[in-house]
């Protein structure tokens, strides 16, 4: 407090003297320049230049460029790139300029006069063509100023050059360092109107309305006058601008009158025309198209087209019938074409009107239409309102397709008609998207539930069933063949209509090329698998012809059926009837939806998405809930299978293996039509990306083979468990004794009489044929690397058992030649798998058979026999071929020769 | 830290006058604003000199802020691309802005200064209001402006500008 006290009192005496000293300095404070630009931004234009006349300073200061730069740009008439354009054009000029004067200095002297004079030449010439420009552009402006006075003061001359102010806009040039000029120009035409307008007091005294006597021009001049009023911000600006924007609405109104008369008389080419042309000129002509557009007569007309209730009335029971609708919007269009043809007469900007005339009829009567026809039907019936749904989809469509806009760029009509078609299903579009799936799988689980309800009454009547008879693979390249003309198919929602569908159409012959594709290779490749079959593109494949149209329904349902009675034995399990329906219920809901992926952007995105879901469900309750339980059942009947407690022994296969084998023929049956199901109805169409690994419906794609790979792998294990046993089991109990060693008594006969029998056993026939015929069935329905590890381990598991066999008989010398038999019998059939080291294996045991033959005298070749590694390809070591040396039916009388060879003993050591 | 609406600030004319200002007010002026933000508390019992005003502008511009100490802060980015900005004078304004005109021209700059741009456009607009309509000699006086066009000159312009010469 102290301190203020202080700091005061001797401010308070020295006031006076303060006030004293300001006064009489007497500085007139001057304003520093930045406020004076600040308080010229504030001034009218005319006040401006006054000030600029005042020194030189002030001049340079309001003639600044920005300053006029900037109203053009309020007023949208200044073009930045132009201006740089200029601008830049002139930096060359000059720049050309100035290397042709370096050329002249640095030229030689000689010649120096004459470059000089070049220069020069140049240089004047561009100065004389500034100055041209400049007095082109002074008289100009000159002229426009006068005239404008003059025909401020006296509106009687005005027509003189009445287009120049009318488009006095156009011809404003974006040049630097004249914006000033420029303005000047609009300034003088325009300003006198505006100032005089905005003290008018009632809308027949503005000079505008005097000096225009045309209802267009005087448009044209109010809307210059509005873009004028843009770049009026001094004092004042916003009463001003309301008596303009006051008199534009009179005007406005004025000109509705008119065009709504001539619109009542239906005057199109008098009043009509010439008043929307008006409208436009003065502010884009949007009252006009909503007068226009609300009372349209097509509004009134929605009774005449039909009543919505038809589609359903006349319909079967629970059905829906889509011709009435057809007939609808067939006449809808007829009419809107009609009204197209009248707008492009009326309207400067006939498109924008048809549009929104289109907008109006679609709320007004084609939402009208629809709405009640989807919610009667999703009451009634879900069938029937899916097909609703997509069948009116396909039609709007259709009907914007066949409208004729007033101007023809493809471009804006496929827009439109997406915007359209997503408008119009705007409400009902998420609704049925989850209806479909829903749909869909609802009818899949109840498909699954019933057939297994229906299995387990049946039961336990477990018949298996071989079907080696006929050719495996012919009989399932025509199943597959019929049934990828089904999926071929469009889907025909609307059969009736003869309307073009793109959509259908180019997914037909897509699906012909892909189909001819998939067929090829199935055919071509012995060892088709279905990992490989249509990767590659249909681009090299001759392409087939286009299918018949007709639906080969029926013959696929008696393929079926066909199919199903060979398989009889595995219906238990699972059944491919299901699976095609399944399949095609899927694809009916596919295609349904599918119609709605062209909308694009986020609808026709959801589309997508529900398609994949779809396909999704279906892969999920065909995979999981069917196909799998029915390979665990498999792999449970296998498990339980014992060779020993089964009797009957007679039948070329062990049952269960057969019927898991048979499955997975089957399962590898459904996953190739689900392959061909995908590559068409969603690889093809691009609803799926097959190359995008994160793609959920690739990604169900994969588990579901890969489930299907488990499946198969596992029951294989099983299987062979199980084969082996039976292998086993044969070995044990239909091998003779005497089989390999043949009874001495008959000896001399035996090998005079079996001579031209030397055959294999009777065992090993069988032994092979089990085998063979199991492994048999299954190629062609497993992947290869599969197969191939199946087939292996059955070989190596087939040599463990013969040499376990082996080892239990007797074999002699005689017997030999039976051996040597069965094991090339082997050796041949495993050559037949084409795997190299599984031969080695039956080669050595086709060499080792040899040692039997030997006969006793030559022991020690024999011990050469056996020592020799690289006989057996290092299968056997020696002390193993010893072991099955010791099989000999002469082994004991040979051994000590054998071993005296072998080891290098003598009896001396002994 | 207290309440900030209580708090004092103390302000320096030229001529020595002490006043004491709420600080809300004194914020008015971002010079000021800016000043005590950047020294902080300490500051809030010193004096704040402000050398560039007499007394009786300073009385006069703190009058004016005590009035707009409520308006919302100008939105201090420029308008510029919107250029229309309201020419209008609010009413208390024109009768604060009815000094002579040297009043008017010190409390421009006092405005300047201490950086109130609200005050400084009411004091510019109050400018051209009075300076519109008036003559080049006329403003010329107005301004302190001495005339250095030659005759040839002034022609020149003339001819010009003819288009701008209204009614």
């Amino acid at each position: 407090m102290s301190n203020y006290k202080r700091a005061s009192q001797p401010g308070r005496s020295s006031i006076l003297s303060t006030l004293q000293a300001t006064t009489m300095l007497d500085t007139k404070p001057v304003l520093p320049a930045e406020i004076l630009v600040s308080i010229l931004d504030f001034l009218p234009v005319s006040d401006q230049i006054s000030f600029a006349k005042t020194s030189r300073r002030m001049k340079e200061m309001v003639y600044d460029d920005t300053r006029w730069v900037s109203r053009l740009v309020s007023m949208g008439c200044w073009d930045e790139a132009e201006a740089r354009r200029r601008f830049e054009e002139a930096i060359k000029r000059k720049r050309e300029a100035a290397e042709r004067a370096n050329a002249a200095a640095a030229g030689a002297t000689p010649l120096a006069a004459k470059r000089t004079t070049l220069f020069d030449a140049g240089q004047e010439e561009e100065r004389r063509k500034k100055l041209a420009e400049e007095a082109a552009r002074a008289p100009e402006m000159r002229v426009d100023g006068f005239e404008t006075l003059s025909l401020h003061a006296s509106t009687k001359n005005s027509q003189e050059d009445p287009t120049t102010i009318l488009d006095i806009y156009k011809n404003v040039r974006s040049i630097r360092g004249y914006a000033r000029q420029e303005y000047g120009k609009i300034y003088g035409a325009l300003a006198p109107f505006y100032y005089d307008l905005a003290q008018a007091k009632s809308h027949t005294e503005p000079a505008v309305f005097k000096a225009f006597r045309d209802p267009e021009k005087q448009a044209q001049m109010l809307r210059n006058l509005q873009r004028f009023s843009q770049n009026d911000w001094a004092q004042g600006w916003n009463e001003r601008g309301e008596v303009l924007t006051n008199m534009c609405n009179i005007f406005e109104n004025a000109v509705l009158r008119e065009f709504e008369q001539g619109y009542e008389s239906w005057d199109v080419e008098g009043k009509m025309k010439r008043y929307a042309h008006v409208l436009h000129d003065l502010n884009g002509g949007n009252a006009a198209m909503d007068v226009f557009v609300s009372k349209h007569p097509i509004l009134n007309s929605r009774d005449a087209l039909g009543n919505p209730m038809d589609c359903i009335n006349q319909a079967p029971e629970d059905g829906i019938t889509l011709e009435p609708s057809r007939a609808f919007f067939k006449a809808l269009a007829i009419k809107f074409n009609e009204q197209s043809a009248v707008i492009s007469q009326i309207f400067p900007d006939a498109e924008n009107v048809f549009w929104t005339l289109l907008d109006k009829v679609r709320e007004d009567i084609i939402g009208e239409y629809i709405t009640p026809i989807l919610d009667e039907s999703h009451d009634r019936n879900l069938e029937a309102y899916l097909k609703a749904a997509s069948g009116l989809f396909e039609q709007c469509m259709a009907f914007v397709g066949s409208l004729d806009p007033p101007s023809k760029s493809k471009q804006s009509l496929e827009t439109h008609a997406k915007d359209f078609g997503l408008k119009t299903f705007d409400l009902h579009l998420d609704l049925y998207l989850r209806e479909e799936l829903d749909f869909f799988t609802k009818y899949a689980e109840r498909e699954v539930l019933n057939w297994e309800q229906k299995l387990s009454e049946q039961d336990a009547s477990v018949e298996s069933f071989y079907m080696g008879n006929f050719n495996r693979r012919a009989a399932k390249n025509d199943f597959l063949s019929s049934f990828k003309k089904v999926v071929m198919m469009p889907v025909t929602v609307l059969p009736t209509i003869p309307i073009s569908s793109p959509f259908g159409s180019s997914k037909s012959t897509a699906a012909a090329a892909s189909g001819g594709n998939v067929r090829n290779s199935i055919t071509g490749m012995p060892v088709a698998s279905q990992t490989t079959t249509p990767d590659v593109d249909g681009s090299l494949e001759p392409k087939t012809g286009p299918l018949p149209s007709e639906a080969p329904t029926d013959e696929l349902k008696a393929k079926a059926a066909l199919m199903a009675n060979r398989l009889e034995g595995i219906k238990s399990l699972f059944s491919i009837e299901v699976a095609l329906d399944l399949v095609g219920s899927a694809r009916e809901g596919l295609g349904r939806i599918a119609v709605f992926i062209r909308l694009g952007g986020q609808a026709g995105e959801e589309a997508r998405e529900q398609c994949e879901a779809i396909f999704i469900t279906l892969l999920k309750i065909l995979g999981q809930d069917h196909v799998k339980n029915g390979f665990v059942k498999a792999v449970d009947h296998l498990s339980k299978y014992k060779a020993r407690e089964v009797s009957d022994h007679d039948q070329e296969g062990v049952a269960p293996l057969v019927t898991f084998i048979e499955l997975v023929n089957v399962g590898d049956l459904i996953s190739q039509m689900i392959d061909v199901f995908y590559e068409q109805q969603l690889a093809a169409p691009k609803i799926s990306d097959r190359n995008d690994f994160l793609d959920p419906a690739g990604l169900a794609k994969k588990k579901w083979e890969q489930m299907l790979d488990e499946s198969v792998a596992a029951g294989l294990n099983k299987g062979i468990d199980v084969l082996m046993d039976e292998v086993e089991y044969i070995c044990a109990t239909t091998q003779l004794p005497t089989d390999f060693n043949p009874p001495p008594a008959s000896q001399e006969k035996g090998t005079q009489q079996d001579g031209g029998d030397m055959g294999p056993t009777q065992t090993a026939i069988r032994v092979k044929d089990l085998v063979a015929s199991h492994t048999n069935m299954l190629v062609g329905s497993t992947e290869k690397t599969m197969l191939d590890v199946f087939n292996g381990e059955v070989g190596l598991r087939l040599f463990t058992a013969v040499c376990k066999h082996l080892k239990r008989q007797r074999i002699s010398t005689e017997g030999a030649m039976k051996l040597i038999a069965d094991m090339t019998l082997y050796y041949e059939y495993i050559r037949g798998l084409k795997n190299q080291d599984l031969l080695a294996y039956f080669k050595a045991l086709r060499e080792l058979s040899q040692i039997y033959l030997i006969d006793a005298k030559h022991a020690k070749e024999m011990a050469t026999i056996i020592a020799d590694g690289d006989r057996f390809g290092g299968i056997f070591r020696a002390e193993e071929v010893y072991e099955y040396a010791e099989r000999r039916a002469d082994w004991y009388q040979v051994k000590r020769n054998v071993e005296r060879a072998m080891y290098g003993m003598d009896c001396s050591v002994m | 830290m207290a309440t900030s609406e209580t708090t004092i600030v103390r302000l320096q004319s030229n001529d020595n006058q002490v006043m004491d200002v709420d600080k809300a007010v004194a914020e008015r002026s971002l010079l000021i604003k800016n000043m005590l933000e950047d020294l902080g508390d300490a500051a809030a019992s010193e004096i704040i000199p402000i050398p560039n005003v007499t007394e009786p502008v300073l009385r006069k511009v703190i009058d004016w802020c005590e009035h707009h100490r409520g308006d919302p802060p100008a939105s201090n980015e420029e308008e510029s691309d919107t250029r229309k900005r309201t020419t209008e004078i609010e009413e208390w304004d024109q009768k604060f802005m009815q000094v002579d005109q040297e009043m008017l021209f010190e409390i421009i700059l006092a405005s300047n200064y201490l950086d109130i741009k609200p005050l400084l456009d009411v004091g510019c607009k109050t400018v051209a209001n009075m300076i519109k309509g008036k003559s080049p000699e006329e403003i010329r006086k107005t301004f302190n402006i001495t005339n250095d066009f030659t005759p040839e000159e002034e022609e020149q312009i003339r001819r010009e500008n003819e288009w701008a010469e209204d009614r």
